[in-house]
């Protein structure tokens, strides 16, 4: 508090007054001096602080001068490191250096040795030593034949001299072998091309040589005619003769070379054209079957396609040999190189094969057989088309045109050519579809009584002959769609093993594979076509025995209606035991559908008669006992023709009831809904429509 | 399997060097290829397209135009939906033959098959068929005709949208039951019932 205040507080006039501001002053002064004594108390604490922070201070100068020191030292060591590095690299230097000269020591000493020795080996006929001199000269480093050339005459000029002599002589020698036929000779001196730094004229020599003999062996081959498939065996022989020189020359040459290996087969290849050409225009089968004119019969044209088939599946082989061969000569030799080496090897190749003219030849041979194929296969099968039209037995047309397409198919398969292959699938549909159209003439007009099915109490007519070329008809039409069927998945397995080819051409082989299938959808509509006229004709007599069924006029005496095995109640069954018979040994799944269909036709109606009939109990129970016969007989059929049946016997029931209450028991499960249940007790005219209309069902 | 609707087989013809098989890479591929060799026997390519939302599946076989692949070659006419018979506009000889492939189609393939005279090689200076004449005769052949530039990617695209267009609206009218994605191309429904409706 200050004095004015205390002053202002207290009357210090008075002692009472004075008293207390002393007392009060007094406490401010106690309070003062205990502030100022805590106050001393923190600044001992302070100070403390104080100095530990300088001497932590004075510790970090030392610390940062001893950082100091250790960041000289590193640099220092750095520097030193640099130096030693830049030591050792001399020091490599150095004796990289050393090497060289020592190298270039050995090449100075063998540089002389070889000018020497070369022109010694040469005059001494002893090439392999005077190629070896070459040899080494090549392998020198230029730097040697400089350091050659510093100090005296230019040693190039007398090495490539040696080398160009050497070079000539064995051209010559190599020729003179290759004349008399020296084989030994011939390969001896080959080896050393390579040596000499002459590969390729090398491979150009020895291709000449080879492409002679192969010329003179491909002569004799083609001269010496015996047998049968003459053309084929000819162009085999020439093949085989071919590609045992191709696999001499492979042997030959040196590893690594895959190259030197094109070079030799592309050198090789137009002798090889020239004599397939050869043998082909000479030799080649070619019947004349030009329609009108001429028409032979297919049957001898059979030797022809099959020779010409092997000849193109020799020539196939023949290109395939080639292809693989660089690939074949990399893995022996060069297993590392590259895939990309290996892939423009193979490109090579196939380029050399795709512009040489036995590609050509090739494809005209492929033309000239796929014509003669074509005429075969169509005159095959008009020969069958016809014979089955003329032939009351009728039989046979679809096993005939399949065999002759099977047998089509599979040559052109034989050939290995995908185009061909593919071809031949396109033809063997059309024929496919040409029988099909066929059997569905034969298939349009429905003969009378084709089927034993006779209206009811009337004996069947004797089936006319029309009746059963119908059936047989028919079954063709159905084994057509099998047979065809199965022919399409058969060539699509068989191309494909053939081939091994790219995808591609696998998609070519089975988009042409599934034409045949298309033929199969053809014969497919036929049989259906056939079914549904069968099921035309039959239709009056199944009406009949329909209405019949459910007949209400009863004339069968009592004896007759307890009687289980009454004639009358095994009527129809008996009658569809006779069809179905009849159908069993004559069709197979076309049968089943159109007894199928026929049932259906007959519940159907039975069903809708009963709807309009009156019953009396008697004619009930005679109806009864005849639909439990039907339902008996469909038990063995189609689900849901048993199913029909059921339900008609289920109403049938209901007819034959002694009273209308005995109706929920009499009704099976699920065989009649209680409405139709209704329409059908609706039907007894003892049964009152109200009583019918109160029943739980 | 892959899905699709309809599947139309469409066959190129015509000479040697007019352009088939430019115009079939263009279309399948997008690109117009640099020098490739001349075809040898049939190629086959595919390409699904769209019409109305409908997948459509165009088998394109491309063939090659000279004689001696000829017996290859016809055996893909009967099965075609469509056939593109293609002369190059500025190579009169290659006009001059179109009646000799129009006798080979009549000769090999369905006389319903949609048949589309195509006039190629519209980007060169030198033309020599006047388009009109190429109109005329297609007019008079019963084809349709387009004139394209597979180099500058012209017509081409509309070339096959319209045959595909075209074919799926005979198959639509015929009614004929849909291809049923779950066979496969073995099955044969596929090329039997998509073919029925060009030819019944
Ligand atoms: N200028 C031009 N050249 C084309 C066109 N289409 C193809 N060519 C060229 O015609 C040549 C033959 O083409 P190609 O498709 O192989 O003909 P193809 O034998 O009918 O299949 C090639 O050199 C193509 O580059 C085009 O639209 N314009
Ligand atoms: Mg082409």
């Amino acid at each position: 508090m200050s004095l004015t205040l205390l002053l202002e507080k207290y009357d210090v006039s008075t002692e009472e007054g004075l008293q207390k501001a002393l007392n009060e002053i007094e406490k401010e002064e106690c309070e003062v001096n205990e502030a100022l004594s805590s106050a001393l108390s923190r600044a001992c604490t302070l100070e403390g602080r104080l100095r530990s922070a300088s001497q932590a201070y004075s510790k970090l100068g030392e610390v940062k001068n001893d950082a100091q020191v250790a960041a000289d030292m590193v640099d220092k060591t750095a520097a030193l490191a640099r130096d030693v590095s830049a030591k050792v690299r001399q020091l490599d230097l150095a004796r990289s250096r050393v090497a060289e000269c020592q190298r270039r020591v050995h090449d100075l000493i063998d540089l002389r040795v070889c000018s020497a020795g070369v022109e010694a080996a040469i005059k001494a006929q002893d090439y392999e030593t005077a190629a070896a001199h070459v040899s080494r000269f090549l392998s020198m480093e230029p730097g040697s034949v400089a350091a050659a050339r510093a100090r005296g005459p230019d040693p190039r000029t007398d090495m490539d001299a040696a080398a160009r002599t050497l070079r000539d002589q064995l051209r010559i020698k190599f020729e003179e072998a290759a004349k008399i036929e020296d084989d030994a000779s011939v390969e001896r001196l080959f080896r050393l091309f390579p040596e000499i730094g002459r590969a390729e004229e090398g491979v150009e020599l020895l291709t000449r040589h080879l492409a002679a003999q192969l010329e003179a062996s491909l002569r004799r081959a083609g001269q010496s005619r015996s047998g049968g498939a003459v053309f084929a065996d000819t162009l085999t022989r020439a093949l085989e003769t071919a590609a045992a020189t191709v696999e001499r020359l492979r042997r030959l040459l040196p590893p690594h070379g895959h190259m030197l290996l094109v070079q030799g087969l592309r050198g090789l290849q137009p002798t090889v054209c020239s004599s397939v050409r050869r043998i082909w225009s000479e030799l080649a089968p070619r019947p004349r079957f030009r329609p009108p004119q001429d028409k032979p019969d297919p049957l001898r044209l059979e030797p022809a396609l099959s020779e010409l088939a092997l000849a193109l599946s020799r020539m196939q082989l023949y290109f395939n040999f080639l292809r693989r061969r660089p690939e074949v000569t990399v893995n022996e030799h060069d297993p590392s190189l590259s895939e990309e080496a290996r892939a423009e090897s193979v490109r090579v190749i196939d380029r050399m094969i795709a512009e040489s003219d036995m590609t050509l030849t090739a494809q005209e041979h492929l033309a000239h057989y796929l014509e003669l194929e074509r005429y075969f296969l169509e005159e095959s099968v008009n020969k069958a088309i016809k014979l089955s039209a003329g032939e009351d037995s009728g039989a046979g047309l679809v096993d005939d045109v399949f065999y002759i397409t099977r047998k089509v198919i599979r040559r052109a398969i034989s050939t290995g050519s995908v185009d061909g292959m593919c071809a031949v699938m396109n033809e063997a549909g059309a024929q496919l579809e040409r029988a099909a159209r066929a059997l569905r003439k034969g298939l349009s007009v429905t003969p009378h009584d084709v089927l034993p099915l006779a209206p009811p109490r009337t004996t069947p007519a004797p089936a006319p002959s029309e009746a059963e070329l119908y059936l047989a008809h028919l079954a063709e039409a159905e084994a057509g769609a099998e047979w065809t069927e199965r022919l399409a998945t058969e060539a699509c397995v068989e191309a494909e093993a053939a081939v091994r080819a790219s995808a591609g051409a696998c998609d070519k082989l089975r988009s042409c594979a599934a034409g045949l299938s298309g033929a199969a959808a053809s014969f497919r509509a036929v049989t259906e076509l056939g079914v549904s006229s069968l099921r035309a004709a039959l239709l009056p007599a199944v009406t009949a025995w329909a209405d019949a069924l459910v007949d209400p006029d009863s004339d069968v005496d009592e004896m007759c209606v307890t009687d289980e095995l009454s004639e009358e109640a095994g009527a129809l069954p008996a009658a569809l035991d006779t069809l179905a018979d009849t159908l069993r040994g004559r069709l197979a799944a076309a049968g089943d559908l159109l007894l199928a269909g026929l049932m259906d036709d007959l519940l159907t109606r039975a069903h809708r008669t009963m709807l309009r009939n009156t019953y009396d109990r008697r004619g009930g129970l005679a109806t009864e006992r005849r639909c439990r016969r039907v339902s008996l007989w469909a038990g063995t059929g189609a689900p849901s023709v048993r199913e029909r049946a059921r339900s008609l016997s289920a109403a049938a029931a209901l007819l034959s009831l002694e009273r209308l209450e005995h109706a929920p028991d009499a009704l099976p499960p699920a065989a009649l809904t209680p409405a139709a249940a209704r329409d059908v007790l609706a039907r007894r005219s003892d049964f009152k429509l109200e009583d019918i209309k109160r029943l739980k069902l | 399997m892959e899905d699709y609707k309809f599947l139309f087989k469409v066959v190129l013809v015509g000479n040697a060097g007019v352009g088939k098989t430019c115009l079939v890479r263009r279309f399948t591929q997008g690109l117009f290829p640099p020098g490739q060799g001349a075809t040898i026997g049939v190629d086959f390519m595919i390409k699904t397209v769209e019409v109305d939302g409908e997948k459509v599946k165009l088998q394109i076989w491309d063939t090659a135009g000279q004689e001696r692949f000829r017996s290859i070659t016809q055996s893909y006419y009967r099965s075609a939906h469509a056939l593109i018979l293609v002369y190059d506009i500025s190579c009169q000889p290659t006009f001059d033959c179109l009646p000799d492939w129009l006798r080979e189609i009549e000769e090999y393939a369905n006389n319903k098959v949609l048949r589309i005279l195509v006039g190629n090689k519209t980007d060169r200076e030198d033309r020599e068929i006047p388009r009109h004449i190429g109109e005329d005769f297609a007019q008079r052949h019963g084809m349709y005709f387009l004139e394209t530039s597979a180099k500058e990617a012209e017509n081409v695209e509309r070339l096959f949208m319209e045959i595909a267009v075209e074919l799926m609206e005979q198959a639509k009218c015929k009614e004929l039951p849909k291809y049923d994605g779950s066979l496969g191309p073995i099955n044969g429904k596929t090329s039997s019932e998509t073919s029925c409706c060009l030819r019944s």
